[in-house]
């Protein structure tokens, strides 16, 4: 059932990639690739409705023995914190093949890359065996190079090689780690039941974890590995952007959470206050250096920075409500970056330009794009946590329950939401408002085509911002499991702490 | 002695595969001696025919009962058929490119055969001698042909130089090696055969003597020589830039593992009680090799000496198994040559491709190739690629089961920076890759803008699509479908008397030194 997630995204890229020239013209490629994943999408709401929101454990689970000699085994599942990470992944990747503009070049290539990585991170989402996981997680590797230094801005050679880069070194961090994890614990497998790290002494876990947060750090991105995601986002075309920041800056924290949290219980508590900081030094610094941009991708890049800081400080609270926060807010930055990015996408094609200082008056409603401009100004409000839009269900939950664990970082972090309001409120008044400048604004006309994932992406917004209980009822009962698990660990953990 | 007593002793069947190389060799030079050139169409074949069979005869040796042959100089168990029928299997490889390559160079093809197979014979003896005398003449028959191969297209200067200097290099290195070689037969007590050798050492109570230690290092001198682990790498770089494509096509695969299986054997039987200083100069060479072939290969213009470079890092990951010295490792080596056999020889396999194309093997001559010849950038990417370790490509899962069986054996600093070289490699692998694919139409090179239309059905380029499909699938999915190369490289390390008796020897020693490398 799950196998289909990852299998028919592979096999449909594999099938796009060779299809000969002749059997389907390049013109029909994006509705063949448009209608394999509409068809993943579909799959993945249908496991979403039979989910059991009472089970907190791993669901719809499949094994297959591969390699026994590696512990490397097909062992896959799904739970509470993963089912919307895979909602999340197949949507954003029917939004980001619809949105692609029409007459792309080489679009075998293209759709075949876009299709691969969708199954590669349903794929990640989906392992239950730390080898499977990372061989799905350098599976986004190549595609993504190629999908950003093929189609991408003026400096894309750069930026694909620098993400190239780091995405390979944090390959190397989260592998060395998971080697340490399976060979100090004495494991013969790789599957994730196999593992118990409690019986390593508390210096190992701690260096264990510290590979683990390295590794997804330089995914999520943390502050000072961030330095590849203004690139990448910034020189992506906008609909790898949608998949850059909606889907793969998931893997990082989810990573974080189910590898970091998940099997570190007892260290984890050791390195939370530093990750609580570190997450709200990520969520000011992203928002203090988007206030200085000018180019409004790079804008967006930065929030995504900050938003993900707030993950990090949900993750380090680790109480049941701040992990239900983090999965929250995890979601919904995924679909106001999509959104965003898409709407940034239409403002450049039809203006031409990305620049604060040349964009003006697009709320006009004639001759400007006020329907994209309204939208614009919904997400920016989403993203700055407005409340009735899903963005300020997610940083609530988020904040409410780190407050009681880590007062000083959560006051930091609501500090710098207020930043992110300041940015965006800049960004929306020298875009939307203001007067068209008479001689340049002669705009093409937005088709439906280019309106239809913002619509879908903004009324989610809305719907999850008044409904909330969608959002968050399918990670409470994981959430709390997990945290369940812990607390007699901490206490060994504290009185040991205490001790030394 | 009796004859039948004396046929038993000798047990001319271990060596049956290397005989049917033997009669194929022959056939060659005959059929070339009296059709002369017009049997150039189809003697490739010929070879390729006699090459397969002796594979096919290895298998049915598999788990012989009594691999011993020729009172003990020959060693026909399961390790030194994987290693036998990696070298052939190479060597097949190498036949289908260099038909087209030999034609096109104007030289003869049959002799270039002829002179191949003996390089194959000698690697196929150096893989399973076990007797001293056996070891150097195989080592020297394959270092012989292999110089010869080298300056084959003797009227381009940079073959000749290749040529010299692979000669004088190996020449010197195999004098160094007979150095150490006779310092063991001394040693020992005038034995030759290496168990008898080992139990010599043992019984004369030299362990761990200064004589035994250079004769340790002479032998890794020369070993080190034919696997191209730095610093005896030199000749590398140099060699493959001039030589010929398909020669270094067999030298990184077939004499490499050759020079791989020696090291097992020679030092696993020979060295049990000096096993620390070898697997410390081992990890040295390692760290060595991992280093200078991963970074110099960065700052290459040239594919060929990028792939020299790539060759002399992957040679670093491989004995990564070889100091590990468990199961795992020896195992993890033989899977790694395994795939390293596919992957290298489609790499090889597309330079060749496009350099009989268009004469030129500089890596900016390649921008823009995927409009021309899709076929190409395929095989080409996905050959580089699987050298970095991508996944779900083969050489991602031989290098997952190198580090793992270094990580099992507490080599955790190597396989770390086994993992930070690995990404290094990616970077300049991905390079050509990005030539290829990722540049524009109007970046694309001369050479590719009057790149020439692409058939197939030329004389001499059918065998290389051949090889090249072949060699393409098999590095796509060797990964993936891994269980039967992983099992086999597993039972050969298992079924290997030699590995299994050691282990209890060098438990032994290890009680009589209780110093146990510590993470190194």
């Amino acid at each position: 059932m799950l196998s289909v997630l990852i299998l028919v995204p592979i096999i449909s890229a594999i099938i796009i990639g060779f299809l000969p020239g002749k059997a389907v013209p390049a013109s029909r490629i994006r509705l063949v690739a448009l209608t394999l994943s509409g068809i993943v999408l579909l799959w993945n709401i249908f496991i979403l409705l039979k989910f059991d929101i009472t089970n907190p454990g791993m669901q719809f689970r499949e094994y297959l023995p591969w390699n026994d000699t590696l512990g490397l085994s097909y062992q896959l599942g799904v739970d509470g914190l993963s089912i919307l990470m895979l909602v999340l992944n197949s949507l954003l990747t029917w939004i980001a093949i619809y949105s692609s503009n029409k007459d792309i070049e080489r679009p075998r290539l293209f759709y075949s890359m876009i299709l691969l990585v969708s199954g590669g991170v349903a794929g990640a989402f989906l392992a239950e065996n730390l080898l499977l996981f990372f061989l799905f997680y350098e599976l986004e590797l190549i595609p993504f190079y190629f999908l950003i230094s093929i189609w991408g801005g003026e400096k894309r050679g750069y930026a694909g090689m620098k993400f190239l880069i780091y995405t390979a070194v944090s390959g190397a961090f989260i592998l060395a780690t998971f080697l340490g994890m399976v060979w100090l614990t004495g494991s013969t497998s790789f599957a994730f039941d196999a593992i118990s790290t409690q019986k390593l002494s508390a210096g190992l876990q701690l260096l264990l974890l510290i590979g683990i947060i390295l590794g997804f750090g330089i995914k999520i991105p943390l502050v000072p590995f961030h330095t590849w995601l203004p690139d990448a986002y910034v020189e992506a075309s906008a609909p790898i952007a949608i998949l850059l920041g909606g889907v793969l800056a998931k893997l990082g924290t989810y990573g974080l959470l189910r590898f970091g949290l998940g099997m570190f219980p007892q260290a984890w508590h050791v390195v939370a206050p530093t990750l609580a900081i570190w997450g709200a030094v990520s969520a000011i610094y992203g928002a203090v250096i988007a206030i200085a941009q000018t180019d409004i991708k790079r804008m967006v890049a930065y929030s995504s920075i900050g938003h993900m800081g707030y993950v990090l400080l949900a993750s380090a609270a680790s109480t049941s409500l701040a992990l239900v926060g983090a999965v929250a807010q995890m979601v919904s930055h995924g679909i106001i970056l999509a959104i965003l990015f898409h709407l940034v996408g239409v403002v450049e094609a039809k203006v031409g330009t990305r620049e604060l200082s040349k964009l003006n008056g697009l709320m006009s409603p004639i001759r400007g794009l006020p329907l994209i401009s309204a939208l614009l100004v919904l997400s920016g409000m989403a993203s700055a946590g407005i409340p009735g839009l899903t963005g300020f269900i997610a940083e609530f939950i988020v904040f409410q329950a780190s407050f009681s664990v880590f007062p000083l970082s959560t006051l930091l972090c609501v500090a710098s939401s207020g930043l992110t309001a300041v940015y965006f409120v800049i960004l929306l008044n020298r875009t939307c408002f203001g007067r068209l400048a008479n001689d340049l604004a002669y705009y093409p006309k937005v088709l439906w085509s280019e309106k239809v994932p913002a619509l879908i992406l903004a009324s989610l917004i809305i719907f999850l911002g008044i409904q909330p209980t969608w959002l968050v009822r399918w990670s409470e009962t994981t959430t709390t499991a997990m945290i369940a698990a812990i607390p007699p660990v901490e206490k060994t953990v504290i009185s040991e702490v205490a001790l030394k | 002695m009796d004859f039948a007593n004396l046929a038993a002793q000798l047990n001319a069947g271990t060596i049956l595969p290397e005989g049917i190389v033997i009669v194929t060799l022959m056939g060659v030079l005959i059929v070339d001696l009296i059709l002369g050139r017009t049997s150039s169409r189809w003697i490739g074949y010929l070879a390729i025919a006699g090459l397969l069979s002796a594979v096919v005869a290895l298998y049915f040796q598999w788990d012989a009962s009594n691999p011993i042959g020729f009172t003990g100089g020959f060693n026909g168990d399961d390790l030194s058929i994987v290693f036998r029928g990696i070298v052939a299997l190479s060597a097949v490889v190498t036949i289908l490119m260099s038909i087209r390559y030999v034609e096109q160079s104007g030289t003869a093809l049959a002799e270039f055969i002829a002179i191949l197979l003996t390089a194959t014979l000698g690697g196929m003896f150096v893989s399973g001698a076990s007797e001293l005398v056996m070891i150097f003449i195989s080592l020297e028959t394959l270092s012989i042909s292999s110089y010869l191969l080298t300056g084959y297209t003797k009227r381009d200067p940079r073959s000749n130089e290749a040529a010299l200097k692979y000669l004088l290099i190996g020449a010197s290195s195999t004098a160094v090696f007979l150095y150490g070689v006779s310092l063991l037969y001394g040693l020992s007590g005038g034995q030759t055969e290496l168990n008898a050798i080992a139990h010599g050492i043992a019984t004369a109570n030299v362990g761990q003597s200064l004589g035994l230690v250079i004769a340790l290092v002479f032998v890794i001198a020369g070993i080190g020589f034919k696997i191209s682990a730095a610093p005896f790498h030199q000749w590398t770089p140099d060699v493959y830039e001039g030589a010929p494509t398909p020669v270094i096509a067999f030298l990184s695969v077939g004499s490499k593992a050759a020079g791989f299986a020696l090291a097992i054997r020679l030092l696993v039987t020979v060295f049990p009680l000096v096993a620390d200083e070898w697997r410390f100069v081992f990890t040295a060479l390692a760290v060595l090799s991992m280093v200078l072939g991963n970074v110099v290969a960065l700052a290459q213009t040239s594919m060929k000496r990028m792939l020299a470079y790539s060759s002399i890092a992957q040679a670093g990951f491989v004995m990564i198994g070889l100091i590990a010295g468990t199961d795992a490792g020896y195992a993890s080596m033989i899977f790694y040559l395994l795939v390293y056999l596919f992957m290298n020889l489609c790499g090889f396999t597309c330079v060749i491709l496009f350099s009989l194309r268009t004469g030129t093997d500089q890596i900016a001559e390649y921008s823009g190739l995927y409009q021309k010849d899709p076929l190409l950038t395929l095989g080409l990417s996905i050959s580089l690629l699987s050298l970095g370790g991508i996944p779900p490509l083969a050489g991602f899962f031989g290098k997952i089961y190198l580090f793992w069986a270094g990580w099992q054996a507490g080599l955790y600093w190597l396989v770390l920076l086994g993992l930070v070289t690995s990404v290094v490699s990616i970077y300049y692998y991905i390079r050509v890759v990005k030539m290829m694919v990722v540049k524009e139409p109007q970046e694309m090179s001369d050479v590719i803008k009057n790149y020439p239309e692409i058939r197939w059905n030329l004389p001499g380029f059918r065998p290389l699509q051949v090889g090249l499909v072949v060699t393409l699938i098999a590095t796509s999915i060797a990964g993936i479908f891994s269980n039967p190369l992983f099992t086999l490289a597993n039972n050969s390390v298992a079924n290997t008397s030699m590995l299994q008796t050691t282990k209890v020897v060098s438990t032994q020693a290890s009680v009589i030194s209780p110093e146990q490398p510590e993470g190194l």
